[in-house]
């Protein structure tokens, strides 16, 4: 437990940053009638047709709102402004109490356990001392990267934790690896659902995190989130963002990242360096990688149907569900490395690569004072978004890569890639949904051996580049011994089965779930590429 | 239109005609102009401070590069020593480097510590630039404040000077421009072209060069459409001694390549840019007919009359 970490100062504070970032939407408005119009005209259509009273009641005075504005003069309209920043920034800031976070950050180990790991609970309460170790789960749960480095730089300037995202387990999971590694939390946007969700609130709220609200789309509302959480940075509190911005629907590493949020670190990092005191700001990238995914079901529906791809907010997924989280906890956590956390190498806010000193590198590994990038050609210091859009762009590349680089592969990803590559070749390398179509397809166990073991060696090639990290209990294995790990992960978690052993082969039974599974490969040009730019094409998809 | 502080240095890496012309218009726009070169005497013209010294060009924010591009990463990396991240580099280079096909503002990000980089393009030639003549150019970067110091450095009444976002597009344009500059030469000189043949082939070629340099990762079409492409194209068509467009007549007159090379007296990067982007794109599965024409001449593979023909009928 680390009690200098910078969110036990938050209580104290917490007036102060919600000052401080009302100061800051409103300082940086250019034109008030524009953005009370915005916001009139989002919240009016969000909420028109809404049957609770509250809504109907808040559309009723946005309605009020819309109809005075062009009577009001800027300085009205600036006070209105204020009041709506005002609101905005509380509800997102919420609540932390500390002493709430040392309970919970104390239980969590054994919380997670039990939750995760039930089967060892007779044995561990034989044992209470142990149950309160955060070593209990370690063969289960691996952290793996230089953490040695990372806690050093923890000392050196403020971190930002950018791992990817494919489950809401994901910021449970990492809070665990956070603790586990010795590193400081970090306090984090969460979407406002999870809060609702009784799971996940409990350790929502007492990890730092505060609200997103989802449903709010216009720019008011998104200028006091980016302003709190560019605050909160330059307040030196680790944050967390998920630069995926929603939890990867394909199951594939995310290639697209949304980048607004990161771009705070620059502006928090230059606003340091004007105020003369500098602090540096420190990307942390890191890969969350399952054996299983939770709401597999949910997310490849929700990705192969063109509706979905508006389903911004899923409140009724797998996550919410206890039996579902219980079978999931069973499944992971009886097999070996079932739950990878990885950390890539830092980053500054520019891209650049930085040692456990906290030292910028440029590619050819000469040493370069960040504070170089922000200074103008007339050598002078200034804030410019349209320059640091282009940084932020330039960590966003280098991040994807990070991800690629440090994706590890599991029996689940590496057996779905090889059976949807026998789908793919049985519907003769027609497109996506003419392979999702093929029901009960066979294969041959030796077969299918065969195509793993080719994957595996080609991911192994990959490997020694390092492109990719295959996961230990592959790494030596059989062709045979990888597919009997990757039906026992599936074997009773998923609502329907996805591999069925039969007596002449194993049955391809869910295309669907092979295809989440195999998109963790797409990235390496080792498995079906939806995204790639001919629809129906497969980057280097023959073995 | 934003003036440069007259105080501003800017700094030439090259002391070739491109160099020379370069650090003279940006002398006139108001700068000091330092240049490294170790041919170019110290004293060669009163307006440059010629220096043998990379740290005294480095004393520059904004340094101009116009070298060779076979010469353009050892001296990079060799530059990068004396630079940090408030350097900005633009890059007056054409040709694309290595097997991988590299751009300079590749090799710039990996040679160097320098992020803000630039190219220049576009139809402008280095004798118009050194003698002060009237025309235009292309300056092309991801950073707005680096299109907008260039211009503020060296527009005047007779450089215009176009901005635009697309470097990657005006990088491979400029390196296109000087592959089809080739084809137009050499099709030119067959008796057989009518202007309206050639015009059409001359399209064709066009549009072939526009899905490549996407492919390549070009922004947008009218990169290629407008100055950096056509423009240039254009320009070099109106040259009476353009050594592409020289060595294309050499070739369809009869010459072999080692011939030709001799016709056109400069070195030509094209040559070896041909069959290295042909077979990008071949690679890339797109249409390259005309890329393959102008291997096929480079070659001598092909003769000349049936070349011209089949692109036309196809």
């Amino acid at each position: 437990m680390r009690e200098d970490a910078p969110i036990f100062r938050f209580n104290r504070e917490r007036a102060h940053l919600c000052s401080l970032t009302v100061a800051r939407v409103l300082s940086q408005l250019t034109d008030a009638l524009h953005t009370l119009n915005d916001a009139c005209y989002f919240e009016t259509r969000r909420l028109d047709g809404s049957k609770r009273k509250k809504d109907k009641e808040r559309l009723l005075r946005w309605r009020w709102l819309a109809r005075q504005l062009a009577k009001m003069g800027d300085d009205e309209r600036r006070a209105e402004l204020e009041i709506l920043a005002r609101g905005y920034v509380e509800d997102i800031a919420g609540n932390f109490d500390p002493r709430v976070f040392r309970v919970s950050a104390r239980i969590l180990p054994s919380l997670v356990t039990s939750l995760l790991a039930p089967r060892k609970i007779p044995a561990l309460a034989r044992e209470p001392a142990k149950l309160m170790r955060l070593d209990a789960l370690k063969d289960e749960v691996k952290v793996e990267g230089d953490l040695a480095g990372l806690r050093s730089l923890a000392g050196k300037g403020t971190l930002v934790y950018v791992p990817t995202h494919s489950s809401n387990m994901d910021s449970i999971v990492f809070g665990y690896a956070l603790e586990r590694a010795g590193l400081p939390p970090a306090t984090y946007g969460a979407g406002k659902n999870l809060f609702t969700n009784p799971l996940l609130s409990f350790f929502m709220h007492n990890l730092g995190a505060y609200k997103v609200d989802r449903r709010l789309k216009h720019g008011l509302y998104k200028d006091c989130l980016k302003a709190y959480s560019s605050v909160l940075l330059e307040n030196r509190y680790h944050s967390l963002f998920f630069p995926g911005g929603t939890r990867s629907r394909s199951g594939s590493v995310e290639s697209k990242l949304k980048l607004g949020l990161m771009g705070t670190g620059i502006e928090a990092y230059t606003r340091s360096l004007l105020a003369g005191q500098e602090r540096k700001i420190f990307f942390v990238p890191c890969t969350i990688n399952y054996l299983l995914a939770l709401e597999a079901e949910t997310l490849i529906e929700d990705f192969l149907s063109d509706a979905g791809k508006a389903r911004y907010i899923i409140v009724d997924d797998e996550s919410s569900r206890l039996y579902r989280i219980a079978a999931f906890a069973k499944k992971l956590l009886t097999m070996e490395s079932s739950v990878v956390i990885r950390f890539g190498s830092p980053l500054d806010p520019f891209g650049s690569r930085v040692d456990a000193d906290g030292t910028s590198f440029d590619t050819r590994g000469r040493a370069v004072a960040p504070k170089s990038y922000v200074t103008g050609l007339d050598g002078g210091l200034r804030i410019d978004p349209a320059r640091d859009a282009q940084y932020t762009r330039e960590l966003g590349r280098a991040l994807v890569k990070s991800y690629r680089e440090n994706t590890v592969v599991m029996a689940t990803h590496l057996v779905a890639a090889a059976c949807f590559e026998h789908l793919f070749e049985q519907g003769r390398r027609a497109d996506l949904y003419t392979t999702l179509r093929i029901h009960d397809e066979r294969i041959p166990r030796d077969t299918l051996a065969r195509l793993v073991l080719e994957k595996r060696d080609r991911l192994t090639e990959l490997e020694r580049r390092g492109e990719v990290v295959v996961a230990a209990p592959i790494r030596a294995a059989s062709g045979g011994d990888i597919v009997a790990q990757a039906m026992t992960a599936f074997r009773g978690y998923h609502t329907s089965p996805v591999l069925e052993p039969r007596e002449d082969g194993i049955v391809l039974a869910d295309p669907r779930l092979l295809f989440y599974y195999q998109n963790r490969l797409a990235r390496h040009g080792l498995a079906y590429d939806a995204d790639a730019s001919v629809p129906g094409r497969a980057k280097g998809g023959a073995a | 239109m934003t003036r440069a502080p007259r105080s501003a240095t800017i700094g030439v890496l090259g002391g070739g005609p491109w160099g020379l012309a370069l650090a003279k218009a940006a002398s006139r726009g108001g700068a000091r102009a330092v240049l490294y070169s170790r041919r170019v005497p110290e004293d060669a013209l009163p307006e440059l401070h010629v220096t043998r010294e990379l740290a005294e060009l480095a004393e520059a924010r904004l340094i101009f590069v116009a070298v060779p591009s076979e010469l353009a990463r050892p001296v990079l990396r060799e530059l990068g020593d004396h630079l940090d991240g408030s350097h900005v580099l633009v890059h007056g280079v054409r040709g694309l480097v290595g097997e991988e096909l590299a751009t300079v503002s590749d090799l710039v990000r990996d040679e160097t510590p320098v992020r803000r980089v630039g190219a220049l393009g576009g139809p402008v030639q280095a004798d118009e630039l050194d003698l002060d003549r009237p025309s235009a150019i292309v300056v092309a970067s991801e950073f707005r404040e680096v299109t907008r110091a260039v211009r503020a450095h060296l527009e005047s009444e007779r450089l215009l000077v176009h901005e635009s976002l697309d470097v990657r597009g005006l990088e491979w344009a400029s390196a296109l421009v000087g592959c089809l500059s080739i084809g137009v030469g050499f099709a030119q000189a067959r008796p057989a072209v009518s202007p309206g043949m050639l015009a059409a082939l001359i399209s064709r070629a066009v549009l072939e060069a526009v899905s490549i340099a996407l492919a390549a990762g070009g922004l947008e079409e009218r990169t290629f459409y407008g100055l950096g492409g056509y423009g240039d194209l254009l320009a070099s068509m109106a040259l009476p001694n353009r050594p592409e467009m020289l060595l294309g007549r050499a070739l369809s007159e009869g010459c072999d390549l080692a011939g030709a090379r001799a016709t056109a007296k400069l070195r030509i990067e094209a040559i070896e840019l041909v069959p290295r982007v042909t077979a990008f794109a071949e690679r890339r599965g797109l249409r390259c007919d005309v890329f393959r024409a102008l291997s096929a001449i480079l070659d001598g593979t092909a003769e000349p009359a049936s070349i011209v023909r089949s692109l036309f009928a196809n």
